[in-house]
This record gives C-alpha cells, sequence and structure tokens, in this order.
C-alpha cells in the first residue's frame, strides 16, 4: 500500500512537472560557451547542431567551444565563474570543489531522475553531493590498466608486477607507472592489500569525514610491493602513452591513451587488467580506481537561459552523443544501454578496463588536499631502507590527513581498535567534523575506543554529554588514558556528533 | 677588441717562445669554443629537427627523423595557430612603440628634470619593484575583465598592462641619458627653445642606440609570456598568444597528438625573434652593458 | 667597531676592507635604530607642525578671501574661475563633479562594506516552472576589497587637490596685492612643454605605475590580513573577511600541521632560494667573463660567430627552449637514452629524481641561459680597461693569472658591483627556470601538507604561484609569502648597498 502510494505520487509529481516543462516555451537562440576536451572538439560541436536540428523544445544553441583538459577546467571555473564557460567537463575528482566553490548547478528533478536511472550506480554516486545530484556523467572510463609490448613482455609474465620488471631490467626498457606525481595512481598498492580512503560531503561539498586504513598491517604490505616497483632503476614515473616511443616497455594508464600507443606498437600491443605483487608469500592483485569523467552547468541568473542549457547538457551526455564519442575516440560510456552495445563489449582497451574494474574502488568524493599528501608516499617509501622506514612513510601520511581536520579547532576524531588493542589490523580511525553526522561502526563485545582531539591525543575531548543507548555502551570518562568508551555487545553502532554531544546506539 | 693585431707592440715580437705557446692555447680555445657552440645550439638542432618529423607526432626517443616533411607546419595552419600569432604580433608592436615612449619620457625626466619629488619618486620605485610581481595578476585579472579586456579580447588588456607597467623600468635608458652632456641643453635654452623642443630636436638623435635597444627588448617581452597572458586569456583560444597557445599543446591530453607541431610552432616563434636580435645585437649589447655598469 | 680613518682603511687587504665593511654596518644597527626612531619621532613632528600649520594656513586663506575664494572651498576651482584663470578653474570643478557622481553611483557602497567585505553572499532559489534552480548575486568581497581600495585612492586624491584649490587662491590674493598679471590658459599649456615639461612627460607613466602596479601591490598587501582563497570565487560562497595577523602567525609558527610547520617549509624554500641566487649569479658571472675573455682574446677568428652561436639563448623564447632541455633531461630522456646506449651507464641518470642532482641540473642548465648575458655585459667592459694597467703589469712580469686577479678581476667586481645585487635578487624571483625545468620536482615530502606541495627545486616565486593556482588555491598565504620576498630581497639590498664600494669614494683598482 505504501509503495502504491508512493508510486503515484512520483508519478503525479512528474507529470505535473512535464506539464510544467511544456507550458513554460524554451524556444529561443541561445548563446553559450562550452570547454569539452581537444579530441572531442569537432565532434561536440556536430552534436549541438544536431541537437539544434532535433530538439522539441524550439532551442537554438549558438556554442562558443574551446579546447581545456578536464584537468584544467575545474581549476579555471574555481579561480573565475563568472567567465567561465556555461557547459564544462572534468574528471570526478574535481567535483567537490567545484560544489564548494557554487560552480555547478544542480539538476531539475526531472532530468536528475532520468540520468539516475540510465547511468551506472558509480557514476551517479560520483556526480551526487549530499542527496544533490550536480552533473551528467560522460563517461565511465576514467580508471587505469596496463599496456604492454609483447615484444618484451611475453604473454604469461604480465600478470606478475615482479616478472614485468625483471623483464623490463633485463631489456633495459622502462615500466611507467606513475607513482611520485600521483596518488590516484600510487592508491593502486594500497586498494590491492584492501585499504580504503572513503570521504563524505554534505550538499554543499564540504568535507565531512574520512575513513581511511593506508597507516595499517595491509597498508605496510602496499608498500612493500610498491617498493619493488619503485626500487627497480627501470622504473619511470609517468603515464604517458607515448613513453613507448621512447624507451618503455610498459605503461599503466588509461583508455585515453590507446590510439596513441596502438599507433607507436602496432601488433605489439598488448592490453590487460594490472598485475599482481607478492609479498611473503601472498599474491595481491594491483586495485585501481575506476571513476568517470563528467558535464557540469555553470548556475544561471536566467532560469529560461539555464534550462536551456540544462536540455543541451543532457542531451550530450545521452546514450546516442556517448556512443558516438565511444565511436571516434573509445570513450568508455556511462550509460547502461551503451555500456551493454556489443561494440563496447569487444573493444580490447574497455575489455581490459573492465576486466580490472573487478578489483577497482569506486572513486567517490575525495578531499582536494588528499592528493597532494598521498602522492609523496611513493616517494617516501623510495628513501625508505627498511620497513621501520616503510612505516615511517604511512606514519607521515597518516599525520597529514589527520591535520585536514585539525585545520578546523571544532575536528574530532573517533578511533577504535574495534577487536581489541592487539589486533591492530581491526583498527579503524574515523576522523570528522563537527557537525550532525552518523558512521557506521562495527565492532566486537568488549571493544575499547577513544574520542580524541587529532593530533594531540587527548582523550574524551571534552564532550559535554555522552548519551549511550540501553548500557550497550560505558563513558569511561577522561580518566582513563586508553580507552574512554567500551562497548559491551558486539554489533554495527551509529556514533553521532552534534556540536559537543555524542550519542552512539547499536543498529 | 682590446689586443687585436694591431696592438702587438714591437716588444712583444722579441720573445719568439710566445708564439708557439699562442698558437698552443689558441688551439685549445678553438676547442673549448666548439665545444661550447655544440652544447648551446644541440638543443635547437633538436627542436627544428622534430618539426620536420613526419611519422608520429609524440615524443619520440631519437633525434633524427624518419620521415622527412612539412605536415607540421602545414598543420599549424588548420589550428588557432595563424591568430595566436597574430596576436603576438600586434601585442609585440603596440608594447614596443609605447613602452618605448614611455620609458623615455620616464628616464629623460629623472635624468634632466631636478624638481622635489625626484629623489622619492626613484625611490619609492626601487621599493616597488622588490615585490614579486607575480602577486598583482590575480588582481589585474579583475581589473581587466571589469573593463572587458579579457577572454577574446585579451590582447588590449595585454597591451594596457604591459605598457602601464612599463615605467619602472627606467634605469637603463636613464643611465644613458646621464651620460649625455647637459651643456647641449643648455646652449638650446639659451637659444629660447622649450624643454619639448630640446627633447625632440637635440637629445633624441643623441639616442639612437638606447631608443632601439628599448624598442628591442619591449618586442621580445610578449612572446615569451605565457603565465600573465594565459591568465588574460582564460582558455579562450582567439584571444590567446603564440606562447600561450603553444603551450596548451604540451597539456597531458594533447601532448600525444601535438608535440611535433609544438615544435614547429616554436620555430615559427623563435625565427623572426632570432634574427631581428641578430640583426640589432650590437644595439643590445651597448644597453644591456650600459645598464649593468650603472646598475 | 672601531672607525677608521681613511689611511688606515686604504691599507688594508680587499677582503679585511669588506670585512670592516661588513661589520660596520651591523655594528651601525643600534645606533641607526635610535637613529631612526631620532628622526622617526622628527618626522611625526615635522609632519604635525606641517599640519598645524596648513590648517591655518587654510583657516587664513578663508578668512582673509574674496567670496570667489570662501565658495572654492565648497566648489572647488571658483576662486580660479572668477579672476579668468578659466582651464584651471574647469579643470578642479571637473575633478568634483566627477568625485561627487562617482561617490553617488558605486563610491559610498564600495567604502560602507569594506569594514565588513561584505555580508550577504549569492543565493539559490528553485523555480518550479523550470524545474532549476537560479542564483541571484549580492555582495562580491573581491570587488569590495578592489573598489573600496581605489576609493580611497581617490578620496585622497581629492583632499590633496582641495589642499591644492585652496592654495591657488591664496597665490591669487598674493599676485594681485603684487600687481603682477595672472598665468592665462594658454600660459599654463605652454609651460607644459616647457617649465613644467617633467609634469606632462611624467603624466601617463605614473598613472600607469599608480594604477597597474602600486594600486595591486596595496591590495594584495591587504589580502595578507584576509582569508581570501580559491573557494570564495564562486557564486554560493564569494564573501571573506578580515582576519587581522592570523597569516602572518602561520607562516611564523613552529606548530607543526601535518608533517611539517609552516615556517619550517619557509625556511628550507627560502635556504634554496638564496643558495640559488648565489650560485646562479656567480656562476654566470665568472663563467661568462671567462667565455667572454675567451672570444676576445687576441688570434680567435670568427668572434662575431661565436657570439651569435651563445646569444641563440636570449633570442630564443625560454618556453621553447627550456622546456625542450627539461625532456631532455627526462628519465626516458635524449641524454639518458643516449648515454645507455653508449654504454656508459646501466642506469638512467637521476636528474629529475633526486633532490641533489635536480638542484645541480638546474643551476647547470641556467649557465646555458645565463652566460650570453654576461658575455655581452662583460665584453664591453673589458675593452674599457685602461690597456696601460696591462702593459706595466706585463714589465713587471705578471702573468696571465696575475694579470686576471690584479686587474681584471677587481677592475671588473668594482664596475659591475650594482648588477651583481640585481642580477641576485633577479635570480631569486627567477621564475621562469625553475617553472619550465621542474615546476619544483622532485617532491619534498616532508615540507609537503595539506598548504600544498612543495619540491626541492621550488623558489619562494614558484612556490608562491602553487599556492595561488594549487588544488586549494590560497591567496592570502601566498600574499604573506610574497611580502616575505620584499621583506628578504630589501634586507639583503640594504647590507649590499652599505657595503658596495662606492663610486665616489674610492678609486679601488689601482
Amino acid at each position: 500500500m505504501k509503495k502504491l502510494l508512493s508510486v503515484l505520487l512520483t508519478l503525479a509529481m512528474v507529470l505535473t512537472m512535464t506539464a510544467g516543462a511544456f507550458a513554460a516555451s524554451l524556444e529561443g537562440t541561445y548563446q553559450i560557451t562550452i570547454w569539452v576536451a581537444e579530441e572531442v572538439k569537432d565532434l561536440t560541436a556536430k552534436q549541438i547542431e544536431d541537437f539544434n536540428a532535433t530538439n522539441e523544445y524550439g532551442i537554438t544553441i549558438v556554442a562558443n567551444i574551446e579546447a581545456v583538459s578536464e584537468a584544467d577546467a575545474a581549476t579555471s571555473m574555481i579561480t573565475d565563474v563568472e567567465a567561465g564557460a556555461d557547459i564544462f567537463c572534468f574528471a570526478q575528482d574535481q567535483f567537490a570543489r567545484l560544489v564548494q566553490a557554487g560552480a555547478l548547478s544542480s539538476l531539475g528533478k526531472q532530468a536528475a531522475e532520468i540520468v539516475r536511472t540510465s547511468n551506472d550506480a558509480g557514476v551517479v554516486a560520483a556526480a551526487t553531493s549530499g542527496d544533490t545530484l550536480y552533473a551528467y556523467p560522460l563517461t565511465s572510463d576514467n580508471g587505469y590498466f596496463l599496456y604492454y609490448d609483447k615484444s618484451v613482455i611475453p604473454d604469461e609474465d604480465v600478470d606478475s608486477l615482479e616478472a614485468i620488471i625483471a623483464d623490463c631490467e633485463k631489456a633495459q626498457k622502462y615500466f611507467a607507472f606513475e607513482m611520485g606525481t600521483s596518488a590516484w595512481y600510487n592508491a593502486s598498492f594500497f586498494f590491492a592489500t584492501g585499504c580504503v580512503s572513503e570521504w563524505k560531503t554534505d550538499d554543499d561539498g564540504t568535507f565531512i569525514s574520512v575513513h581511511d586504513t593506508f597507516n595499517s598491517p595491509a597498508g605496510l604490505i602496499a608498500v612493500k610491493g610498491m617498493k619493488k616497483l619503485v626500487d627497480s632503476p627501470f622504473h619511470l614515473s609517468s603515464s604517458d602513452g607515448a613513453s613507448f616511443a621512447s624507451n618503455a616497455a610498459a605503461v599503466v594508464t588509461g583508455i585515453w591513451a590507446y590510439t596513441t600507443i596502438e599507433g607507436i606498437l602496432g601488433d605489439n600491443m598488448g592490453v590487460t587488467d594490472l598485475p599482481s605483487f607478492e609479498v611473503d608469500g601472498v599474491s595481491y592483485h594491483l586495485g585501481s580506481y575506476n571513476g568517470c569523467k563528467l558535464m557540469g552547468v555553470k548556475p544561471q541568473t536566467d532560469p529560461i537561459k539555464g534550462a536551456a542549457i540544462h536540455r543541451l547538457a543532457q542531451y550530450l551526455t545521452g546514450e546516442k552523443c556517448q556512443m558516438e564519442r565511444f565511436e571516434a575516440r573509445a570513450w568508455g560510456p556511462s550509460n547502461l544501454a551503451a555500456q551493454a552495445s556489443p561494440a563496447v563489449q569487444a573493444n580490447p582497451g574497455l575489455v581490459a578496463l573492465y576486466t580490472q574494474n573487478a578489483y577497482s574502488v569506486p572513486q567517490g568524493q575525495i578531499h582536494g588536499s588528499w592528493w597532494d599528501i598521498a602522492k609523496v608516499i611513493s616517494d617516501d617509501v623510495k628513501n625508505a631502507t627498511d620497513d621501520a622506514g616503510l612505516q615511517q612513510a604511512l606514519d607521515n601520511y597518516y599525520d597529514k590527513i589527520s591535520s585536514l581536520f585539525n585545520l578546523d579547532t571544532s575536528a574530532l576524531l573517533f578511533v577504535g581498535a574495534w577487536n581489541g588493542w592487539n589486533n591492530a589490523d581491526e583498527s579503524d580511525t574515523y576522523y570528522f567534523k563537527d557537525g550532525s553526522l552518523t558512521l557506521d561502526v562495527p565492532a566486537s563485545d568488549y571493544m575499547g575506543g577513544r574520542i580524541v582531539n587529532p593530533g594531540s591525543w587527548d582523550t574524551d575531548k571534552g564532550f559535554a554529554q555522552v548519551t549511550v543507548g540501553a548500557d550497550l555502551i560505558k563513558d569511561l570518562g577522561a580518566d582513563n588514558p586508553d580507552n574512554n568508551i567500551v562497548f559491551i555487545e558486539a554489533g554495527n553502532y551509529t556514533v553521532t556528533i552534534d556540536g559537543d554531544a555524542i550519542s552512539i546506539v547499536k543498529n | 677588441m682590446i689586443q687585436s693585431q694591431k696592438s702587438e707592440t714591437p716588444s712583444m715580437k722579441r720573445h719568439m717562445g710566445m708564439k708557439a705557446s699562442s698558437r698552443i692555447s689558441n688551439t685549445v680555445s678553438y676547442v673549448v669554443l666548439v665545444l661550447i657552440s655544440v652544447i648551446w645550439l644541440i638543443p635547437f638542432v633538436c627542436i627544428l629537427l622534430q618539426s620536420f618529423r613526419c611519422e608520429s607526432t609524440h615524443q619520440v626517443g631519437y633525434i633524427i627523423p624518419q620521415k622527412w616533411g612539412l605536415d607540421n607546419y602545414r598543420n599549424l595552419f588548420n589550428t588557432n595557430f595563424p591568430r595566436w600569432y597574430t596576436n603576438t604580433l600586434i601585442t609585440a608592436l603596440f608594447v614596443a612603440v609605447f613602452q618605448t615612449i614611455i620609458v623615455l619620457c620616464m628616464s629623460y625626466t629623472l635624468s634632466r628634470f631636478r624638481f622635489k619629488m625626484r629623489k622619492p619618486l626613484m625611490q619609492f620605485m626601487l621599493i616597488l619593484g622588490m615585490f614579486p610581481g607575480m602577486l598583482s595578476m590575480i588582481i589585474l585579472y579583475q581589473v581587466l575583465k571589469d573593463l572587458g579586456m579579457t577572454q577574446s579580447n585579451a590582447v588590449p588588456g595585454l597591451i594596457l598592462v604591459y605598457i602601464a607597467s612599463s615605467g619602472m623600468g627606467y634605469y637603463v635608458s636613464k643611465g644613458f641619458f646621464d651620460t649625455i652632456s647637459k651643456s647641449l641643453d643648455e646652449a638650446a635654452r639659451i637659444d629660447g627653445a622649450t624643454r619639448f623642443q630640446v627633447l625632440l630636436k637635440i637629445i633624441l638623435p643623441l639616442s639612437k642606440p638606447i631608443v632601439i635597444y628599448t624598442i628591442l627588448t619591449a618586442f621580445m617581452g610578449p612572446w615569451g609570456d605565457f603565465v600573465f597572458a594565459r591568465y588574460i586569456s582564460f582558455n579562450v583560444s582567439a584571444g590567446m598568444n603564440a606562447a600561450v597557445g603553444l603551450y596548451g599543446w604540451l597539456s597531458q591530453d594533447q601532448i600525444s597528438k601535438n608535440y611535433t607541431m609544438f615544435c614547429a610552432g616554436g620555430v615559427l616563434v623563435a625565427v623572426p625573434v632570432t634574427i631581428l636580435f641578430m640583426c640589432l645585437q650590437r644595439y643590445y649589447v651597448e644597453g644591456v652593458t650600459g645598464g649593468a655598469v650603472k646598475g | 667597531m672601531k672607525q677608521l680613518t681613511d689611511l688606515e682603511y686604504l691599507k688594508l687587504s680587499k677582503w679585511k676592507r669588506l670585512l670592516h665593511r661588513l661589520g660596520s654596518f651591523f655594528a651601525s644597527i643600534p645606533h641607526g635604530i635610535v637613529n631612526g626612531l631620532i628622526s622617526l619621532g622628527r618626522g611625526i613632528k615635522k609632519a604635525a607642525v606641517g599640519l598645524r600649520d596648513d590648517v591655518t594656513d587654510i583657516f587664513a586663506t578663508f578668512r582673509e578671501g574674496d567670496w570667489s575664494a570662501k565658495a572654492s572651498f565648497l566648489v572647488m576651482g571658483t576662486g580660479n574661475i572668477a579672476h579668468g584663470q578659466w582651464l584651471r578653474g574647469l579643470l578642479f570643478l571637473l575633478f568634483e563633479v566627477v568625485f561627487i557622481v562617482y561617490m553617488i553611483t558605486g563610491g559610498i557602497y564600495w567604502l560602507s562594506m569594506l569594514p565588513s567585505l561584505g555580508k550577504q553572499g549569492p543565493t539559490l532559489e528553485y523555480d518550479p516552472i523550470y524545474d532549476i534552480d537560479v542564483v541571484t548575486y549580492h555582495d562580491n568581497s573581491f570587488k569590495i576589497l578592489l573598489y573600496g581600495v581605489l576609493t580611497i585612492f581617490f578620496i585622497v586624491a581629492l583632499i590633496y587637490t582641495w589642499r591644492v584649490n585652496i592654495r591657488q587662491n591664496k597665490l591669487i590674493a598674493q599676485i594681485k596685492r603684487s600687481g603682477k598679471k595672472l598665468k592665462s590658459g594658454k600660459d599654463d599649456l605652454r609651460s607644459l612643454v616647457d617649465d613644467q615639461f617633467h609634469k606632462t612627460l611624467l603624466a601617463l607613466p605614473l598613472t600607469g605605475i599608480l594604477l597597474f602596479t602600486v594600486l595591486p601591490i596595496f591590495f594584495m598587501i591587504l589580502v595578507a590580513f584576509t582569508n581570501y582563497s580559491g573557494t570564495n570565487n564562486g557564486y554560493t560562497n564569494n564573501l571573506f573577511t578580515w582576519v587581522g595577523l592570523d597569516n602572518f602567525n602561520t607562516l611564523l609558527s613552529w606548530k607543526a600541521v601535518g608533517g611539517q610547520s609552516y615556517a619550517a617549509t619557509f625556511g628550507e624554500v627560502l635556504a634554496w632560494t638564496l643558495i640559488w641566487a648565489f650560485f646562479a649569479t656567480f656562476t654566470n658571472y665568472f663563467l661568462g667573463m671567462m667565455v667572454a675573455m675567451l672570444i676576445n682574446k687576441k688570434g680567435i677568428k670568427l668572434k662575431k660567430l661565436w657570439r651569435t652561436v651563445l646569444v641563440m639563448t636570449i633570442a630564443v623564447p625560454q618556453f621553447i627552449s627550456l622546456l625542450y632541455v627539461s625532456k631532455m633531461f627526462a628519465k626516458n630522456g635524449l641524454i639518458n637514452n643516449f648515454l645507455m646506449s653508449m654504454g656508459w651507464i646501466t642506469k638512467a641518470l637521476p636528474f629529475w629524481e633526486d633532490p641533489t642532482w635536480a638542484r645541480i641540473t638546474v643551476i647547470l642548465i641556467n649557465i646555458w641561459i645565463g652566460i650570453p648575458y654576461l658575455m655581452l655585459i662583460t665584453t664591453g667592459i673589458l675593452m674599457n680597461i685602461p690597456q696601460d694597467l696591462y702593459e706595466s703589469s706585463r714589465i713587471d712580469g705578471a702573468n696571465a693569472w696575475q694579470q686576471y686577479f690584479k686587474i681584471t678581476l677587481p677592475y671588473m667586481l668594482f664596475v659591475t658591483g650594482p648588477y651583481l645585487l640585481t642580477s641576485f635578487t633577479g635570480n631569486m624571483n627567477n621564475f621562469n627556470v625553475i617553472y619550465l625545468l621542474t615546476g619544483g620536482a622532485p617532491t619534498n615530502t616532508a615540507a609537503s601538507s595539506a598548504a600544498g606541495s612543495v619540491g626541492y627545486t621550488d623558489l619562494l616565486i614558484t612556490w608562491l604561484f602553487k599556492i595561488t593556482t594549487g588544488a586549494e588555491a590560497q591567496y592570502y598565504m601566498a600574499s604573506v609569502i610574497g611580502i616575505m620576498v620584499f621583506v628578504v630581497v630589501a634586507l639583503i639590498s640594504l647590507v649590499v648597498y652599505r657595503c658596495l664600494p662606492s663610486i665616489k669614494n674610492e678609486e679601488d683598482f689601482q
């Protein structure tokens, strides 16, 4: 009954809105600026012509199309939103910054509904901050995999990082895997061992929490694997596909380099998912980020123009345009129907990407400073001489992450060794800013935890009030130096912090 | 040159041993000079060779092209490069004219007139010059934006900014004017010439080297600016100068496709500037030498 | 510090003289501070007296002036117009009108907002008809600060002009009393190309400097006292506020904020900036001089050719040459590939990967850029060294080395002392070479934090640039660093100027 009602309600809402949209005419000519990647500039011009010819609203778009790379677009938009493009494309890691700067206008309810149902879930999550959808998914191919030169690396070696390194050293050729300059790539090792770095934003794009386990025994295994790579004299920190033309035999990069590499290697080109590395006899398959590119619309002062531009953005990210981009430039579609098409399924590069996706994590929203903090891990790893040095690299990382929220004096840290202090792989750290926030904490019985001030490790951060649900948890107070809370029963708990009050309830 | 053949004194010829030793030292000098020249020229030769490479467009690990041709130069004309080039040329010409006028006004005044605010003014400008100019970029962008001189109108904006702050660079030409005798001015003033006439009829004709030096440096400046010009043009291709446009081709998503074209564009930018510079080298030397000595 | 007589001073060796100068400079600091305070006090007193005199003068002008002089207090230029000086009077009037119109149309708003830097950010409103959020703009802190500053400049200009206008009335009265003829507009115009020609010549350059150099610098100094960052540019969030000295506290505090404190990072970058400037200046200086001497050597032919080859690096824009050279030195670049294919090395040389290698490499490549300038400069100066100095030393049996160290070098150092200073400070701010070659790489892992990434080859100026353009642009910190750059450059200039052998005082190189 309840379900039926909600369906009816939704239907009614959609109907009124459709009626509204038709009632208000969007007919007219609109002068706009669009920023797209250089390689699809001409294609976009053609697609806009198609839109002008076919759209049902009578919209005519006169577009000034500029080639601006997805990497630069967000920075430019933030520098000056007013002078920025009406429609621009960007990689998802820029999303939160753009929302924070107010450079993205949210999708209308109708458009949001269509985007949510027609695109894959990871992409939709990437374009969502809080509960609001802020951008149109453009591709779902922002991940990386392995390209290799078959004449140097035999097919049977491509599953092992060690074997690839050995082959490259033997041939005096480089293995290009971007490390010191990009956290996007070096996180690969951490995901291999199951580490996570998950961030949460609120509706305004402000980061409110992070759950990060890079500094853990699993993280130590990851950096041991990373050390094998960065210590090789033939490791090259680059993700440039053209490296094959200057002495590289293997490159870890994305689908965008496909045509370049094919041009250089010809029949010798091999593509596959990332290899595995071995530490203490256990093999770990390298992980990756799977992300996407998004198309955003700048907030407008004129609702009619805004609505018209949104219609265009919706068209440009629809199935037809995504397929055209795939055919012209092998951009992997985010649209579910396009993804299912046989041509997409048969593209070797995308096949490698999709195989790698089994080991990848959705990128989600990540704090802008994290990239600078995390990218240096591999330099620290390279400089380390022993395991203590590797641990130090992780400790440094950990200090910087905690200080991110330390910058705000109201920040909190919630630390728990959720299965007892000795069982360190289960220890988790949650950092979060003041405000109402809910986190799920898996706990075993009689498990202690701390609520501390980040950086200082002062216990009990001075909560005026700790509400605990039904004797499930004990507040030990500030006197206890190690733990100030103890969970009595095993289970999942929700911790909510609001101002200086904290409440913990069992789910 | 200080020790040219002519200045050889008879006393030196008596030292017969010196000839042999000077021959050895000359040979060593030639070897060093050839070595230096090779080091100096290699990068330029490489860029030139890359610009003729047709078999691929990305960076490669070798120097000599496998397939030669003018494809890269031809392709330049299918891009916005001609527009960027024209923009830069227009900027450079305007800046050369107006910057020279302003610098000359400034330096002539500070060299010839004695007025109350002269010393404080010079000290103030010295202090101003110690602030890193980089900081002004954000604010100048905003000012130009409000004047409608950014993005596709970046060229007039750039010209305005280059010219407006050029008064700060008066040192070199002031040093030059200081060396022109003041008795010339005074004689003309006694004959009834106004200060303006003195500048026009007496000082300027004597200042050809410094005028040419100022024009040359002012002309060369805009060709290399990729930071400020990039900011001002703000992603609008039509408003870019050659440096900004070419620099964009080296961005991560374009470098594989446009690298050799970048080299070709670079050659086209470098050639006229280099030729001009070589022709006017003499004046440039006079300028920098004077500037260095005066401080 | 013992005060030396001229004779004692001249007896000292060169280094002792320099030490003596340095010593007396530092010894004079306490004295200098006391003197500075005294003269500051005097200055304040003088200014106060001047102000008092000014005010008395203004009152006197009002009391003694005729109706037009009195009216000038309210309507500028009336006095001039009443006495037939139309040009001056109308200009005064015009200025006042423009000022009033400006203040009414915007000036008052900007000025009133300056203390708070804006109260209401942009607002979003949902438009149900078009199913879209619509934005409305309100205050914008950046513009408030910019136009607020401009308005203050304008007000100062008005007060000054008003004062001049009052003084004009006094002058008119004086001239009338003495029975002389007042200057007409035609006389004024004529004097602009004659007596007052310097004003004509300076008007345009100084206006440009005021608007495009002074104003931005003033603005950026103010930004150092706000929290203006990259996230304040957008629509939903374009307000920032005054934060007092917080940013200076951040820069100078030793409290670690994840990894390393700002002060420690600043110290490291500053240290490298100074090391870099030192080596960049002096390697170029000595090598450039040597190359110049080599080319000018007796018996070397094709002098023009050698010089032309070298100046290629000046003529070709740096963004082309340096970018290319940077790629040549990459791990898989031309140089490593060549060395490896020759079998001279088995693994790539870490030109850009290792901090020490990278620092040495940028200094070496800077030589490639810098030698030609020095070669041109020193060629000219070398020619000016009096020939008889060499002649007589040769007769005394000096060899080439002795001649170099006893004649050439002292002469050069003496003549180019000021140049060395400007070249040193220029190198401190040598953005192009570092930015194009390394972009600051390799990353300094300890120093990189939430405040952005810092590299081992980053100079203060490139660090500043990174902060204004990086992931989290922090204009406020960039301003603070900019001010610090100024302080450092000013200090160095002050010390060096005090210690330079000045041309007037001595003929040092005999």
